[in-house]
């Protein structure tokens, strides 16, 4: 399997530049997803691979060949689409073989790869069925196997799973992350929903505006986001905007415009320079009372509660600012009443301004 | 099983009211063709006979009974109607696909163009067209029908494939792209196919339009080509019979039509064709 790079790619519609300089490599065997808000740029990032856009400006690889201006039928990639795609005048058998028919497969070695391909999709018997007669979710795994009959290089995936109800989408999640480990296929993986990204890639590149804003494990992504767009895009965050007051040896003092001091590792922060706080809901702790050997305690104001059945997620709010967190089931607080917080400093997320 | 029974019952008396609505208004051109001698005040004919019949298929000749052999204008009708239809879906299936895919320069430009012929009378298109026509040597000749009814079905050959094409999702195209078809093969194995039921409409109406047509063959035509219309509106008015006869016969094809679309609409193509 080569690994598929991006050289500058650049694709404008009129005066929208859907796709701005892209530079970005998929190691051999990875799954990266290509994680943004409608509008970003990953699904015409992902047709610039496929072959279906050709960019304006940049190149393209597989592996070692520029595939920039290949026609998608030379290129030898399986691409997944987000409403299947699947012809509805074949069956699931046809609409297996039709790759290989064009490659000029012998048929019984079509007929083995049909019936391999749809056990590994848990699909076997279904051959003769057409499309329509089976549910999302069957469609969903005919497009894949579809893809995967052919062994191509590179295997595109264009939000597969947006179509499907949540639990199907959640098992499906990890089919899809399953096979793909289990073939050792190259495999690119375009969505929105955050969740989907942290379960199934390798790496994830966040895109806003067209451009590669963040690349990283979902960790990474995840406890270190480069910078606000990101922060709030993946897990909820909440914001506080601050100056560094002072910076000291073992670590340094925010404080808002409207008097909320926090202590943070130092880092690289200097002197008077302004900066953002995100805030995830799991690292807010509820104390029992105040305490005077801990840092970052607050008192914080219930604005509302509500009950999520495992969790009740409840807006505080601290200063003029507003933090959302999640407690642990039981009484649900009033709005108004008061809470001791604590943000542990080692867990605050400093970001750009 | 009150339900089913009431539901049969149903269907059945709906049945009938279509069939009525349908075949009800034709009944009166079967009767009239079969008629010898139907005057007024009667409700059906004093006399009836297939004298028309006979003498319109040429199976008899009698002076007596207005109608001559309308096997030469069949004839000149199915051929001029089969070319017309052949050229303009030969030209009409490409453009459509075009105007459907790709982002054709002018487009709406095109699209009002084919509409021209339709968006002005068609008496002065025609009448203007003669001089033109007559100078090509295209003026009475069956070239000359053809080519003017082409320019009469055009539009609705180019329209109703557009549509066609527009309704078959790019996606199924580009799938056939990423599993290795070229884009010929990908018309030709899912396009076509998935156009089959709206490009058999559009024929059909192409078809029919220009077996029925009128003006054009009647300003280009004249007075060399009959067809079955001409020959028509030329015994309609004084010659209920005769032309009761020659309105059957133009209305066999499109019973025909109907027939063969019930065929081809298999409903395995019709759903999920959006999952």
């Amino acid at each position: 399997m080569p690994e598929v790079k991006l050289d500058g790619v650049t694709k404008r519609y009129g005066k929208v530049t859907a796709v701005d300089r892209l530079d970005l490599v998929v190691r051999d065997g990875e799954i990266l997803t290509l994680l943004g808000p409608s509008g970003c740029g990953k699904t015409t990032t992902l047709r610039c691979i496929a072959g279906f856009v050709v960019p304006d400006e940049g190149r393209i690889f597989l592996g070692e060949e520029e595939v920039t201006r290949l026609p998608p039928e030379k290129r030898d990639i399986g691409f997944v689409f987000q409403n299947y795609a699947l012809w509805p005048h074949m069956t699931v058998f046809q609409n297996l073989a039709f790759g290989l028919q064009l490659r000029r497969t012998p048929k019984e070695e079509i007929g083995k790869r049909v019936r391999e391909v749809l056990s590994l999709v848990r699909l076997s018997g279904m051959e003769d069925r057409y499309p329509r007669q089976l549910s999302g979710g069957q469609q969903q795994r005919v497009a894949l196997a579809r893809a995967l009959v052919l062994r191509p290089r590179v295997l595109l995936l264009d939000e597969p799973l947006s179509n499907l109800d949540a639990k199907l989408r959640e098992e499906m999640r990890f089919e899809i992350r399953e096979l793909q480990r289990q073939l050792g296929i190259t495999a690119i993986y375009v969505t929105h929903d955050q969740a989907e990204a942290l379960v199934l890639s390798d790496r994830i590149a966040v895109l806003n505006e067209g451009r590669l804003v963040q690349l990283g494990t979902p960790e990474e992504i995840y406890q270190r986001p480069a910078n606000r767009f990101v922060a709030g895009f993946i897990g909820l965050s909440s914001f506080v905007e601050a100056r560094v007051a002072s910076v000291e040896a073992d670590g340094a003092t925010l404080e808002t415009e409207d008097g909320v001091r926090f202590r943070v590792p130092k880092g690289s922060l200097a002197e008077g320079q302004t900066i953002v706080l995100a805030i995830r809901p799991e690292h807010v702790e509820i104390l029992a009372a105040p305490s005077e050997e801990l840092e970052n305690v607050f008192q914080a104001e219930v604005l509302r509660a509500a009950y999520l059945g495992n969790s009740i997620d409840c807006r505080l709010r601290l200063g003029k600012w507003e933090l959302r967190t999640q407690l642990p089931p039981g009484k649900i607080p009033s709005p108004g009443e008061k809470l001791w917080i604590r943000l542990p400093p080692e867990k605050l997320i400093l970001v750009e301004a | 099983m009150g339900t089913k029974w009431r539901r049969a019952l149903l269907e059945g008396l709906l049945l009938c009211l279509v069939f009525f609505v349908i075949f009800g208004p034709i009944s009166s051109l079967l009767i009239w063709s079969i008629a010898i001698r139907w005057y007024w005040p009667h409700v059906l004919p004093q006399e009836i006979g297939l004298a028309y019949w006979k003498q319109a298929l040429g199976l008899q000749r009698d002076w007596a009974i207005a109608a001559v052999s309308i096997w030469g204008a069949f004839g000149t009708s199915m051929l001029v109607a089969l070319v017309s239809t052949a050229l303009v879906m030969t030209m009409a299936i490409p453009a459509g696909y075009a105007l459907a895919r790709f982002r054709v320069p002018l487009k709406a430009l095109i699209l009002l163009l084919f509409l021209m012929p339709k968006a002005f009378p068609q008496q002065p298109i025609f009448v203007n067209l003669l001089p033109t026509f007559t100078r090509w040597g295209l003026a009475g000749t069956v070239q000359g029908v053809i080519l003017i009814h082409i320019l009469v079905c055009l539009i609705f050959g180019v329209w109703i494939t557009t549509s066609a094409f527009k309704a078959i999702p790019q996606e199924l195209e580009e799938a056939a792209r990423s599993v290795g078809a070229t884009r010929w093969r990908t018309f030709w194995k899912v396009l076509l196919p998935l156009a089959a039921p709206g490009l058999l409409v559009s024929t059909v109406f192409v078809f029919i339009t220009s077996l029925t047509e009128f003006t054009g063959t009647f300003f280009i035509g004249l007075p060399f080509v009959t067809t079955l219309p001409m020959l028509l509106y030329s015994s309609s008015g004084y010659n209920m019979q005769f032309a009761s006869v020659i309105a059957i016969v133009l209305l066999i094809p499109s019973l025909l039509f109907m027939v063969l679309i019930q065929r081809v609409f298999r409903p395995e193509y019709m759903g999920g064709i959006a999952g």
